[in-house]
């Protein structure tokens, strides 16, 4: 066992590179607390930093270099993960689940033309994707989708309704999940296709939600409702064939389960935390003197190291090409219900003022505190519920099951 | 950054698959429980093995492993789970003699305790307060040393056992007494636990002082067992672990296997999480201790982990086998009383925590 990155001179040279170019290109972005006040001036400094991590092939830096991406191995990713972290920046430095995920449902299942034509397009910080999913009576169980898509000569139309959808700012595509045979079996009638954003039919609408926030990158801000009225989108953007779009599916929804986090960045709410209850008094005291908050303090850091070391397991195993199976869904599992526990913790330290939001000058710790008694609970769904994640594992370990469960293809 | 066991570390650990699997059955166990069967008729084996000797450098006659290969070892044996000294004498005992003992003790000690021709215990348990309490149980005067301390693990097998003591000048240091001294007598424990006894000596002679002696070098000694006893631990619940996969599908319930009940499925996925936290941690703490790097933090949060784990594991495995899993030769009753045995032993969760609140000054 081996928990050291070490770096051999080869990929010190690469750190070194990635450093100057960054001193010449990393813009500064502020990091608001709630991500919904990302303003557009702000956001299209993020696609043009995309853009020029594109042409160099970092912005997705594990994908080939054919299609645009970097070539380059999960080492050399996560240095330039680890230079962007010193930037408070993230890959890619805005939400794009098209390159996050769907890029590779694409690699997996597209036909080389297919591949040839989007690939390039994501890669590049051409275009954004968000992906459509969820509708109002598909949440947990998705292969239930309503959305249909019926082929009409070359092209296919597509009607009816996502939620969750994206974040502010717009997308130039998405990925949508739709029935492409609504008279046909379970999971072996749905679609996966690639839907131009400018084509007539399409309304998007913000939701109103209690926080929609995600991880520095893929911090979305907004979710939408988008309401599909007859579109009318090309054959040429169904990815997977024909009623194949639940096959492809699960090729996203294996990253999407708990192999998305960076094994870069620790957990900076702990830090916020801890630092507040050191240089602040409570009663005459410093709130850290006080032994049930020392106890609590110890508990996040527990969790906080626990979920750290799944998710470093997790990259370690897959960079050396170990195959995981129910471990991406458990260090999920575990990151969503920390949250819980540790905003519960929270008020019982801080009690109400834990609950007051920037711009207030009483909000602790810049807000980030009162977000985060939002956040926890918002946190608990996307991707999979916390019961979502526990059938994927209860499946991968085969409990109760003769074989266990075949993780969704990756290569 | 290579997660997996490289190849010494594999070989470790089918040497010690194979000794479970031909001497040490889950039947065996049983009645070593029962007490229908002695460990001390087949201590031979353990010794054969060569595995007490894991940790205790070749210049005493040690193989010089690794923690991290001593890891692999007692997570295997944990997985019994095999009671006996080999903790307390090959890894307890050694480290405080490597650590606290003269050049001419260690040349004395440890190439015998790792033959296994010497068997060590310690009078440490229930290390759940500060470090300097285990030293108040036993006095160290002109005529010997005297005093009783409760449930301490593994004597009956034990040749002598190194005894923390205050001497009368309000001085500490560790005695080595031979178990057969006069003055020395020992009573088992009956209980919820495996092989503890108490420890009294009336003006017991000792046979060596480790000279060596210092609290910090004592301490270190400790924290290094503690990250061996996590991987025991670990050990356990893997094997409380694989005990419920398996009872998940060939128990059948209602007309189906009692798995595919979501209600049976989230105690086995509670059992894993505690498993998982448990491992990697302790895994972490090891390498740390083998690339000298700070470890305290790491191990305490092993340490707590671990007790906690395997306790809670041990909970949820009964739930998920109700009455089958309390008759003695099912074997997950080993590991609950184990789990049980060792959860104070070298420091409860909440000892572990207040260790981590004073190392990172909260």
């Amino acid at each position: 066992m081996d928990f050291e990155l070490e770096w051999t001179k080869d990929q010190e040279a690469f750190r070194k590179e990635v450093r100057m170019w960054l001193q010449d290109n990393a813009p500064t972005i502020f990091e608001h607390p709630d991500p919904a006040n990302l303003t557009e001036e702000e956001y299209l400094l993020q696609r043009s930093f995309g853009k020029a991590l594109g042409s160099k092939g970092w912005l997705y830096p594990t994908m080939p270099i054919e299609y645009g991406g970097g070539g380059l191995p999960m080492d050399l990713a996560m240095i330039l993960e680890e230079e962007l972290d010193l930037y408070n920046l993230a890959l890619p430095p805005y939400y794009d689940t098209g390159g996050k995920l769907g890029s590779m449902a694409i690699l997996v299942w597209g036909e080389h033309q297919q591949k040839s034509y989007f690939l390039p397009k994501i890669l590049s910080g051409e275009i954004r994707t968000w992906q459509l999913l969820t509708e109002p009576e598909s949440g947990s169980d998705l292969a239930s989708v309503k959305t249909t898509a019926i082929l009409d000569g070359d092209e296919y139309v597509v009607n009816g309704t996502k939620i969750y959808v994206g974040s502010n700012h717009g997308a130039e595509y998405s990925w949508t999940i739709v029935v492409t045979d609504p008279g046909g079996e379970r999971h072996k009638n749905l679609g996966w296709l690639m839907i131009p954003m400018n084509l007539p039919g399409i309304t998007v609408e913000p939701m109103d939600l209690l926080f929609v926030g995600g991880e520095r990158g893929a911090a979305s801000g907004i979710k939408n409702t988008v309401f599909f009225d007859d579109v009318r989108v090309p054959a040429f953007n169904l990815i997977g064939g024909e009623n194949n779009g639940w096959k492809v599916a699960s090729t996203h929804l294996e990253i999407e389960h708990g192999l998305l986090r960076s094994a870069v960045r620790g957990d900076p709410l702990t830090e916020r935390i801890v630092e507040y209850a050191r240089e602040n008094k409570n009663g005459g005291h410093f709130y850290i003197e006080d032994p049930y908050v020392k106890e609590r303090l110890v508990d996040f850091f527990i969790d906080t190291e626990v979920t750290r070391l799944l998710h470093f397991r997790n990259y370690a195993w897959r960079s050396q090409g170990k195959q995981l199976t129910y471990e991406g869904a458990q260090a999920y599992l575990f990151q969503k219900r920390s949250q819980l526990t540790r905003a519960r913790a929270v008020l019982d330290i801080f009690g109400s003022q834990a609950l007051i939001a920037d711009p207030d000058p009483e909000a602790i710790g810049g807000g980030h505190i009162e977000i985060h008694q939002r956040s926890s609970i918002v946190d608990q769904h996307p991707g999979g519920t916390a019961e979502i994640q526990r059938v994927i594992i209860a499946r991968r370990l085969g409990i109760g099951r003769s074989e266990r469960e075949e993780p969704g293809k990756l290569n | 950054m290579d997660l997996l066991l490289n190849e010494q570390q594999l070989m470790l650990q089918s040497t010690v698959q194979d000794l479970l699997k031909r001497d040490f059955t889950k039947e065996r166990l049983a009645e070593f429980d029962s007490g229908k069967a002695d460990l001390k008729d087949q201590w031979d084996s353990v010794c054969s093995t060569g595995i007490l000797g894991s940790l205790i450098p070749e210049k005493y006659g040690g193989i010089g492993g690794s923690f991290s290969d001593t890891g692999v070892v007692f997570q295997e044996l944990g997985k019994g789970p095999l009671p006996g000294p080999h903790f307390t004498s090959s890894v307890l005992a050694a480290n405080l003699i490597i650590q606290c003992g003269t050049e001419s003790q260690k040349h004395n000690y440890l190439p015998r305790i790792a033959e296994g021709k010497f068997i060590f215990s310690v009078a440490i348990s229930n290390l759940n307060q500060s470090v300097n309490t285990i030293f108040e149980d036993f006095r160290l005067a002109q005529n010997g040393v005297s005093g009783v301390r409760l449930n301490i693990p593994e004597l009956r097998l034990a040749t002598h056992v190194i005894v923390p003591f205050t001497s009368e000048p309000g001085i500490q240091g560790l005695a080595v007494i031979p178990t057969n001294t006069y003055g020395l007598s020992i009573r088992p424990l009956t209980g919820m636990s495996t092989e503890q006894y108490e420890l009294k000596t009336e003006n017991a002679e000792i046979e060596e002082i480790l000279t060596g002696f210092k609290l910090s070098a004592f301490s270190s000694a400790l924290i290094q067992s503690t990250a061996l006893l996590c991987s025991f631990q670990v050990g356990g619940l893997e094997r409380v672990l694989e005990m419920c996969l398996t009872y998940s599908k060939t128990r059948h319930q209602f007309g189906q296997p009692i798995g595919r009940f979501q209600r049976v499925q989230d105690h086995i996925i509670d059992i894993v999480n505690y498993l998982d936290s448990a491992k990697w941690t302790t895994y972490e703490a090891l390498w740390k201790l083998d690339t000298a790097q700070e470890s305290k933090v790491g191990i305490h949060m092993a340490g707590s982990l671990a007790s906690e784990g395997y306790y809670l594991g041990c909970n949820a495995a009964h739930d998920v086998h109700a009455g089958v899993g309390i008759i003695r030769e099912y074997g997950l009753t080993l590991h609950t009383k184990m789990s049980r045995t060792l959860y104070s032993y070298l420091g409860n969760p909440r000892y572990h925590r207040n260790e981590i609140a004073k190392a990172l000054y909260f």
